[in-house]
């Protein structure tokens, strides 16, 4: 993505139009991450200004020459892991102290049943697993872009994949070979 | 047919874009966390800190002795219980702080030496 990193001296300097240009240039690349993991719009977009503001409080920390999209997926991957890890914990505690819970496990109704089980078993992987396979499934980025993005080895992003598919397939039943 | 795969065509699928707000929403709560965040000390020059941190101390000293020092009492205990027994002469000649006219102490010394 083309990038002015004359836009974050400015925002450094506290210029308000800057703020406004990087929200507009890359609004739609957050709202697009966020998407991916959240499935309700108030969802995505209260993340998109929790990531936003997340960006304009630690601006001081980005270098200019530093890659600012990269820094960017960081953070709204961050956030997103953050906030699935709190949801996860929501749901667990419900379900062992709560009333039971059916119209979560709920699913579209005009969904194939296959399609609806296979996304509430995607939706029930722990996050560590479960983002590093979305992006590279659904985002498509590369090992590497995951490793750079999580923050972690890429031997660790290539273990976490293996498990997440194992389980997934596990759980639904499919032979691991024939995913693709 | 791979029910993983075609979750990921359908996720693939599925984008939200932000609204056409979604700027002036950011930049609302931006100016709203940093007027919360702004305190007094950084309404305050830098150079004025220490004299502004100085005043403020000396203020306080002042509100904390003023606590502290009780204050001296007009009429204490004493006085109040001799009060009932003191004839209104004697309250005037011994509580009134203003001295009395001289055709009034005159009257009083003998009304004091009849008794």
């Amino acid at each position: 993505m083309e990038f002015d990193r004359e836009l974050i001296v400015r925002a450094q300097a506290g210029d308000r139009s800057a703020y406004e240009t990087i929200v507009n240039q890359f609004s739609a690349m957050v709202f697009r991450l966020i998407s991916r993991f959240f499935r309700s719009r108030e969802d995505v977009e209260d993340l998109a200004q929790d990531v936003f503001l997340k960006v304009f409080a630690r601006i001081d920390q980005i270098r200019p020459d530093e890659n600012f999209p990269g820094w960017l997926s960081r953070v709204t991957i961050n956030t997103c892991y953050d906030e699935l890890r709190k949801t996860r914990r929501r749901k667990t505690a419900m379900e062992t102290y709560g009333p039971e819970l059916t119209a979560e496990k709920s699913v579209a109704p005009t969904e194939p049943e296959t399609l609806g089980k296979a996304r509430l078993a995607l939706q029930g992987l722990d996050p560590k697993l479960r983002i590093p396979l979305v992006l590279k499934e659904i985002e498509e980025l590369s090992v590497e872009e995951i490793a750079r993005t999580m923050g972690l080895t890429q031997t660790n992003v290539k273990v976490r994949l293996f498990r997440a598919r194992k389980k997934l397939a596990r759980i639904l039943g499919v032979d691991e070979g024939n995913k693709k | 047919m791979n029910p993983l795969k075609d979750l990921f065509d359908d996720e693939r699928k599925r984008v939200f874009l932000p609204g056409p707000s979604f700027t002036e929403r950011v930049l609302a709560r931006l100016n709203e966390l940093r007027l919360r965040e702004t305190g007094i000390w950084d309404i305050v020059p830098g150079s004025t800190r220490p004299v502004f941190a100085v005043a403020l101390m000396l203020i306080l000293c002042f509100f904390i002795v003023q606590l502290m020092v009780p204050l001296v009492p007009q009429r204490g205990m004493i006085e109040a219980s001799l009060e009932a027994e003191q004839s209104p002469a004697e309250s005037f000649l011994y509580n009134e702080t203003e001295v009395p006219s001289r055709e009034v102490m005159e009257q009083l010394i003998a009304l004091e030496d009849q008794q």
